[in-house]
């Protein structure tokens, strides 16, 4: 998985050779970058249950119709699943912050997903409001700091798109 | 290959939880102490050559008749062999040092090492031998502990320019990839 030092060290091996200067400086840099995801990340696990309820009730408001018999809410073992996933994706994005890459939510959340969510008949439009509505609520500095905010939306937009 | 922030992420998943409290205080920790970090994988590269010349020649010094006719190292085609394999062990341990997770030494490196030793009958205890003085002169280099030893004029000697003391907690980080590498081996 690409993170922090693994992208410099791949490349250090692939060429034989020791950690060079430019190697030491660019984990260097990504550690000073590293400071503001592992915040959000912090703030996003200390809230993480709250968080998932909130995009969920909001996914529901939304689309009122997903609780009639028939469609993906339609009872309340189903609507638990719905706000598992939603979780699962939270968590998915709390450690692309820590590792600083969008390799947790490609391998484990987005990957088949859209073939899972077809055979299931699942809308993939309620996940996205879900994940809208989080992303337009959290806010700087009530939630977290800008820096931090900036790299946690830029994880929910990610997931955003590979939902559309 | 794992680093230590991937690594906390595989853990955090094989339980399902977000990464939060401790494991965040760890990896500021990680953080906080990077430049540390970056000057002990300096203080390895900036020697590699003289750490493992060093620790080759020190093995056979113990042990001569390796250097005798039917002797492991002889003739230089396999000295030669012995000094390329000390300086991949230590470049992966560099590694793991640098991303501060064994994972890329273990794989990488360790794994089905010891079995080919054996099959090339390669001496284990020998090998382990060269990785412990690998291990002492390392650390003395992180540690800026490292002396001219009984040689008065010795030409390689270098101290790194880093304050005495400073990479103390990197020592047994280092340390602990250096026994990785002899108890694989034993």
């Amino acid at each position: 998985m690409k993170s922090v030092a693994t992208t410099v060290v791949t490349a250090a091996d692939a060429a034989g050779r020791f950690p060079s200067q430019n190697d030491l400086e660019a984990v260097q840099g990504n550690i000073q970058r590293a400071a503001a995801r592992l915040e959000a990340a912090e703030k996003l696990a200390a809230g993480l249950d709250k968080v998932t309820k909130e995009a969920g009730d909001a996914c529901f408001n939304k689309y009122p119709y997903l609780r009639q018999p028939g469609e993906a809410g339609e009872n309340q073992t189903k609507v638990d699943k719905c706000y598992r996933d939603l979780g699962h994706y939270l968590r998915l994005i709390n450690y692309c912050l820590v590792v600083g890459g969008t390799g947790p939510l490609d391998e484990w959340g987005i990957a088949g997903a859209r073939e899972v969510y077809r055979t299931l008949r699942l809308p993939t439009a309620a996940y996205v409001e879900a994940l809208t509505y989080t992303r337009d609520r959290a806010c700087s500095p009530r939630d977290m700091s800008p820096q931090a905010l900036n790299e946690f939306k830029a994880y929910l937009d990610y997931a955003i798109n590979a939902l559309s | 290959m794992l680093d230590a922030f991937s690594r906390a992420v595989i853990s955090a998943d094989a339980k399902t939880a977000a990464i939060g409290g401790g494991e965040i205080a760890a990896l500021k920790g990680f953080i906080a102490e990077g430049n540390k970090r970056l000057d002990a994988v300096n203080a390895i590269t900036s020697n590699a050559s003289c750490i493992v010349s060093d620790a080759v020649t020190g093995m056979i010094c113990e042990n001569t008749g390796l250097i005798q006719a039917g002797g492991n190292c002889y003739p230089n085609r396999r000295m030669a062999a012995c000094l390329r394999d000390g300086e991949i062990v230590l470049r992966y341990i560099s590694y793991a040092l640098l991303a501060g997770d064994a994972s890329v030494l273990d794989d990488r490196c360790l794994n089905g090492l010891k079995e080919t030793y054996v099959a090339l009958g390669v001496p284990l205890q020998s090998a382990a031998r060269a990785v412990s003085i690998m291990k002492a002169s390392s650390t003395a280099h992180i540690n800026e502990t490292n002396t001219t030893g009984t040689n008065p004029v010795e030409t390689r000697f270098r101290k790194m320019e880093t304050v005495q003391g400073d990479c103390s907690a990197l020592v047994a980080e280092a340390a602990s990839y250096f026994d990785r590498v002899i108890s694989a081996l034993s």
